[in-house]
Protein backbone atom coordinates (compact mmCIF):
# COMPACT_ATOMS: atom_id res chain seq x y z
CA UNK A 1 0.00 0.00 0.00
CA UNK A 2 1.18 3.19 -1.10
CA UNK A 3 0.82 5.91 1.88
CA UNK A 4 0.28 3.11 4.70
CA UNK A 5 1.99 4.80 7.59
CA UNK A 6 3.86 2.41 9.70
CA UNK A 7 6.46 3.36 12.15
CA UNK A 8 8.09 0.71 13.61
CA UNK A 9 11.21 -0.37 13.14
CA UNK A 10 9.43 -3.48 11.41
CA UNK A 11 8.88 -1.21 8.45
CA UNK A 12 12.25 -1.30 7.28
CA UNK A 13 11.66 -5.07 6.70
CA UNK A 14 11.97 -6.22 3.23
CA UNK A 15 8.64 -7.37 2.87
CA UNK A 16 6.86 -4.91 4.98
CA UNK A 17 9.10 -1.11 3.45
CA UNK A 18 6.21 1.18 2.97
CA UNK A 19 6.27 5.32 2.45
CA UNK A 20 4.16 7.12 4.13
CA UNK A 21 2.60 10.79 4.94
CA UNK A 22 4.93 11.67 8.21
CA UNK A 23 3.09 14.31 10.22
CA UNK A 24 3.76 17.36 8.04
CA UNK A 25 5.56 19.31 9.86
CA UNK A 26 8.41 21.54 8.01
CA UNK A 27 10.76 19.01 6.53
CA UNK A 28 14.30 19.83 4.97
CA UNK A 29 16.89 17.65 4.01
CA UNK A 30 18.83 17.40 0.91
CA UNK A 31 17.55 14.11 0.04
CA UNK A 32 14.96 15.19 -2.65
CA UNK A 33 16.07 18.46 -5.39
CA UNK A 34 12.66 20.11 -5.41
CA UNK A 35 14.09 22.04 -8.03
CA UNK A 36 14.78 19.32 -10.41
CA UNK A 37 11.43 17.84 -9.49
CA UNK A 38 8.66 20.82 -9.94
CA UNK A 39 10.72 21.88 -13.44
CA UNK A 40 8.77 19.24 -14.87
CA UNK A 41 5.66 21.58 -13.73
CA UNK A 42 6.18 22.86 -17.31
CA UNK A 43 4.10 19.66 -18.58
CA UNK A 44 1.30 19.97 -16.43
CA UNK A 45 -1.56 19.22 -18.34
CA UNK A 46 -4.93 21.51 -18.40
CA UNK A 47 -7.35 18.90 -17.29
CA UNK A 48 -7.06 19.60 -13.96
CA UNK A 49 -4.82 17.07 -12.49
CA UNK A 50 -1.41 17.93 -10.84
CA UNK A 51 1.11 16.00 -12.53
CA UNK A 52 3.63 16.27 -10.01
CA UNK A 53 1.51 14.84 -7.51
CA UNK A 54 1.19 11.99 -9.98
CA UNK A 55 4.92 11.48 -10.57
CA UNK A 56 5.34 11.59 -6.83
CA UNK A 57 2.58 8.65 -5.93
CA UNK A 58 4.20 6.94 -8.92
CA UNK A 59 7.33 7.05 -7.86
CA UNK A 60 7.42 5.69 -3.92
CA UNK A 61 4.95 3.01 -5.21
CA UNK A 62 7.79 1.99 -7.93
CA UNK A 63 10.78 2.85 -5.38
CA UNK A 64 8.91 0.67 -2.77
CA UNK A 65 8.25 -2.43 -4.92
CA UNK A 66 12.45 -1.97 -6.35
CA UNK A 67 13.41 -2.24 -2.73
CA UNK A 68 11.52 -5.44 -2.36
CA UNK A 69 12.77 -6.87 -5.01
CA UNK A 70 16.57 -6.03 -4.73
CA UNK A 71 16.26 -7.29 -1.26
CA UNK A 72 14.64 -10.14 -2.15
CA UNK A 73 17.06 -11.02 -5.03
CA UNK A 74 20.17 -10.05 -2.59
CA UNK A 75 19.22 -12.43 -0.44
CA UNK A 76 18.84 -15.58 -3.03
CA UNK A 77 22.32 -14.21 -4.71
CA UNK A 78 19.99 -13.09 -7.79
CA UNK A 79 22.12 -10.46 -8.76
CA UNK A 80 20.64 -9.72 -12.47
CA UNK A 81 17.69 -8.91 -10.63
CA UNK A 82 19.24 -6.74 -7.88
CA UNK A 83 21.46 -5.06 -10.72
CA UNK A 84 18.18 -3.97 -12.99
CA UNK A 85 15.88 -2.95 -10.40
CA UNK A 86 18.61 -0.33 -8.93
CA UNK A 87 19.56 0.75 -12.64
CA UNK A 88 15.51 1.21 -12.79
CA UNK A 89 15.40 2.66 -9.50
CA UNK A 90 18.45 5.21 -10.38
CA UNK A 91 16.68 6.08 -13.33
CA UNK A 92 13.32 7.56 -11.91
CA UNK A 93 15.36 8.84 -9.07
CA UNK A 94 17.93 11.05 -10.65
CA UNK A 95 14.90 12.16 -13.12
CA UNK A 96 13.03 13.34 -10.28
CA UNK A 97 15.63 15.02 -8.29
CA UNK A 98 15.56 12.23 -5.42
CA UNK A 99 19.77 12.35 -5.10
CA UNK A 100 21.20 10.21 -2.95
CA UNK A 101 18.10 7.29 -3.61
CA UNK A 102 19.90 7.44 -7.00
CA UNK A 103 23.47 7.48 -5.65
CA UNK A 104 23.49 4.60 -3.62
CA UNK A 105 21.11 2.50 -6.21
CA UNK A 106 24.26 3.43 -8.45
CA UNK A 107 26.05 1.26 -6.29
CA UNK A 108 23.96 -1.21 -6.32
CA UNK A 109 23.91 -1.56 -9.81
CA UNK A 110 27.62 -2.99 -9.65
CA UNK A 111 26.65 -5.30 -6.75
CA UNK A 112 27.61 -8.92 -7.60
CA UNK A 113 29.03 -12.40 -6.03
CA UNK A 114 32.06 -11.09 -5.51
CA UNK A 115 30.27 -7.81 -2.31
CA UNK A 116 30.57 -9.05 0.64
CA UNK A 117 27.04 -10.03 2.00
CA UNK A 118 26.70 -7.83 5.03
CA UNK A 119 28.04 -4.92 2.40
CA UNK A 120 25.52 -5.33 -0.23
CA UNK A 121 23.39 -5.16 3.13
CA UNK A 122 24.41 -2.41 3.83
CA UNK A 123 23.73 -0.43 0.84
CA UNK A 124 20.21 -1.94 1.22
CA UNK A 125 19.93 -0.59 4.77
CA UNK A 126 21.07 2.79 3.58
CA UNK A 127 19.01 2.66 0.30
CA UNK A 128 15.47 2.22 2.54
CA UNK A 129 17.03 4.88 5.11
CA UNK A 130 17.23 7.39 2.27
CA UNK A 131 14.39 6.51 0.52
CA UNK A 132 12.05 7.30 4.02
CA UNK A 133 14.02 10.77 3.98
CA UNK A 134 13.39 11.77 0.49
CA UNK A 135 9.80 10.27 1.04
CA UNK A 136 9.24 12.86 3.75
CA UNK A 137 10.20 15.38 1.41
CA UNK A 138 7.70 14.19 -1.27
CA UNK A 139 5.03 13.72 0.86
CA UNK A 140 5.23 17.48 2.37
CA UNK A 141 5.90 18.77 -1.35
CA UNK A 142 2.60 16.96 -2.28
CA UNK A 143 0.61 17.82 0.84
CA UNK A 144 1.35 20.94 -0.09
CA UNK A 145 0.39 21.07 -3.65
CA UNK A 146 -3.09 19.59 -2.62
CA UNK A 147 -4.03 22.28 -0.22
CA UNK B 1 -23.88 31.30 -57.86
CA UNK B 2 -22.64 28.07 -57.16
CA UNK B 3 -20.80 27.51 -53.69
CA UNK B 4 -18.13 25.24 -52.81
CA UNK B 5 -18.42 24.06 -49.55
CA UNK B 6 -14.82 22.24 -48.54
CA UNK B 7 -14.87 19.80 -45.39
CA UNK B 8 -10.85 19.34 -44.28
CA UNK B 9 -10.54 16.17 -42.70
CA UNK B 10 -8.56 15.86 -39.60
CA UNK B 11 -5.43 14.27 -39.51
CA UNK B 12 -5.18 11.09 -37.61
CA UNK B 13 -3.14 11.50 -34.18
CA UNK B 14 0.38 10.08 -34.67
CA UNK B 15 0.69 6.94 -32.57
CA UNK B 16 3.63 6.13 -30.58
CA UNK B 17 4.52 3.49 -29.17
CA UNK B 18 5.96 3.85 -25.58
CA UNK B 19 8.43 1.07 -23.91
CA UNK B 20 9.13 1.28 -20.39
CA UNK B 21 8.59 -0.48 -17.14
CA UNK B 22 9.26 2.72 -14.99
CA UNK B 23 5.71 4.04 -13.86
CA UNK B 24 7.70 7.94 -13.60
CA UNK B 25 8.84 7.42 -17.51
CA UNK B 26 5.64 6.17 -18.74
CA UNK B 27 3.68 9.32 -17.43
CA UNK B 28 6.44 11.82 -18.46
CA UNK B 29 6.77 10.56 -21.96
CA UNK B 30 2.59 9.78 -22.39
CA UNK B 31 2.04 13.40 -21.02
CA UNK B 32 4.43 14.94 -23.47
CA UNK B 33 2.79 12.83 -26.21
CA UNK B 34 -0.39 14.36 -25.66
CA UNK B 35 0.49 17.59 -25.47
CA UNK B 36 1.69 17.08 -28.91
CA UNK B 37 -1.37 15.96 -29.98
CA UNK B 38 -0.11 11.95 -30.90
CA UNK B 39 -1.90 8.84 -29.17
CA UNK B 40 0.17 6.89 -27.07
CA UNK B 41 0.08 2.73 -27.59
CA UNK B 42 2.21 1.85 -23.86
CA UNK B 43 3.86 -1.12 -23.26
CA UNK B 44 4.86 -1.64 -19.54
CA UNK B 45 7.88 -4.01 -20.75
CA UNK B 46 9.55 -5.73 -23.67
CA UNK B 47 7.60 -8.59 -24.27
CA UNK B 48 4.54 -6.63 -24.19
CA UNK B 49 5.95 -4.37 -26.39
CA UNK B 50 6.94 -7.18 -29.24
CA UNK B 51 3.50 -9.17 -28.48
CA UNK B 52 1.89 -5.30 -29.84
CA UNK B 53 4.85 -4.86 -33.07
CA UNK B 54 3.92 -8.41 -33.89
CA UNK B 55 0.66 -7.39 -35.01
CA UNK B 56 0.69 -3.36 -35.21
CA UNK B 57 3.23 -1.29 -37.31
CA UNK B 58 0.85 2.05 -37.69
CA UNK B 59 3.39 3.89 -35.55
CA UNK B 60 4.90 6.97 -36.02
CA UNK B 61 7.68 6.63 -33.92
CA UNK B 62 9.33 4.29 -30.89
CA UNK B 63 10.34 5.01 -27.71
CA UNK B 64 11.79 2.40 -25.73
CA UNK B 65 13.66 2.09 -21.95
CA UNK B 66 16.56 0.24 -22.38
CA UNK B 67 16.79 -2.59 -19.83
CA UNK B 68 13.26 -3.67 -19.65
CA UNK B 69 11.91 -7.58 -18.29
CA UNK B 70 12.01 -10.28 -21.00
CA UNK B 71 13.45 -8.13 -23.88
CA UNK B 72 15.28 -5.38 -23.67
CA UNK B 73 15.04 -2.40 -26.04
CA UNK B 74 18.50 -3.25 -27.82
CA UNK B 75 16.77 -6.52 -28.87
CA UNK B 76 13.49 -4.84 -30.01
CA UNK B 77 15.22 -2.15 -32.37
CA UNK B 78 17.13 -5.06 -33.67
CA UNK B 79 13.48 -7.09 -34.34
CA UNK B 80 12.16 -3.87 -35.78
CA UNK B 81 14.75 -3.06 -38.03
CA UNK B 82 14.84 -6.87 -39.48
CA UNK B 83 10.70 -6.57 -40.02
CA UNK B 84 9.83 -4.98 -43.31
CA UNK B 85 6.64 -3.24 -42.12
CA UNK B 86 8.56 -2.19 -38.96
CA UNK B 87 11.83 -1.04 -40.34
CA UNK B 88 11.05 2.73 -41.44
CA UNK B 89 9.58 3.66 -37.54
CA UNK B 90 12.00 6.10 -35.66
CA UNK B 91 13.03 4.95 -32.34
CA UNK B 92 14.54 6.63 -29.57
CA UNK B 93 16.35 4.66 -26.89
CA UNK B 94 16.14 6.06 -23.37
CA UNK B 95 18.60 4.74 -20.46
CA UNK B 96 20.13 5.36 -17.58
CA UNK B 97 23.52 3.74 -18.06
CA UNK B 98 25.82 6.12 -18.08
CA UNK B 99 28.03 4.01 -20.93
CA UNK B 100 29.02 5.73 -24.31
CA UNK B 101 29.18 1.95 -25.06
CA UNK B 102 25.64 1.75 -25.34
CA UNK B 103 24.44 4.61 -26.92
CA UNK B 104 26.89 3.31 -29.66
CA UNK B 105 24.97 -0.42 -29.60
CA UNK B 106 22.29 1.63 -30.04
CA UNK B 107 22.68 3.38 -33.12
CA UNK B 108 24.77 0.19 -34.58
CA UNK B 109 21.46 -1.46 -33.91
CA UNK B 110 18.91 1.11 -35.84
CA UNK B 111 18.18 3.47 -33.32
CA UNK B 112 17.42 7.25 -34.59
CA UNK B 113 18.11 9.13 -31.13
CA UNK B 114 19.29 8.24 -27.88
CA UNK B 115 18.12 10.13 -24.87
CA UNK B 116 20.49 9.77 -21.44
CA UNK B 117 18.98 10.18 -17.94
CA UNK B 118 18.13 12.46 -15.88
CA UNK B 119 16.39 14.52 -18.51
CA UNK B 120 15.53 17.87 -18.08
CA UNK B 121 11.59 18.33 -19.20
CA UNK B 122 12.89 20.81 -22.37
CA UNK B 123 15.03 17.83 -22.97
CA UNK B 124 12.83 15.42 -23.22
CA UNK B 125 10.02 17.55 -25.04
CA UNK B 126 12.69 18.64 -27.87
CA UNK B 127 13.53 15.11 -28.47
CA UNK B 128 9.85 13.79 -29.05
CA UNK B 129 9.34 16.67 -31.13
CA UNK B 130 12.63 15.39 -32.78
CA UNK B 131 11.71 12.13 -33.39
CA UNK B 132 7.99 12.69 -34.55
CA UNK B 133 9.45 15.25 -37.13
CA UNK B 134 12.16 12.70 -38.12
CA UNK B 135 11.42 9.90 -40.81
CA UNK B 136 14.56 9.55 -42.27
CA UNK B 137 15.98 7.67 -39.78
CA UNK B 138 18.66 10.38 -39.12
CA UNK B 139 21.19 9.48 -36.34
CA UNK B 140 21.19 11.93 -33.36
CA UNK B 141 21.80 12.41 -29.68
CA UNK B 142 18.90 13.89 -28.33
Amino acid sequence: MLFDRSTTDDSRDMHSFTISPMNVVRITNDAVDLDVLNAFQQLQPDDGSDLIVELIDLYLQDASQRIGEITEASAKGEWATVNRAAHNLRGSSSNLGVRHTAEICGELERADGRLARAAVAELIERLKAELVRASELLIAERQRRLQ
Amino acid sequence: METFRMTLKQPAPKRVLVADDDPVMRLLITTILKQQDCEAVVANDGREAYRILQTDSRFSAAILDMTMPFLEGLDLIRYMRSERRLMRIPIMMITAAQDIKLMASSFTAGATAFLPKPFTPEQLQSAIRMLLGNRDSTRRAA
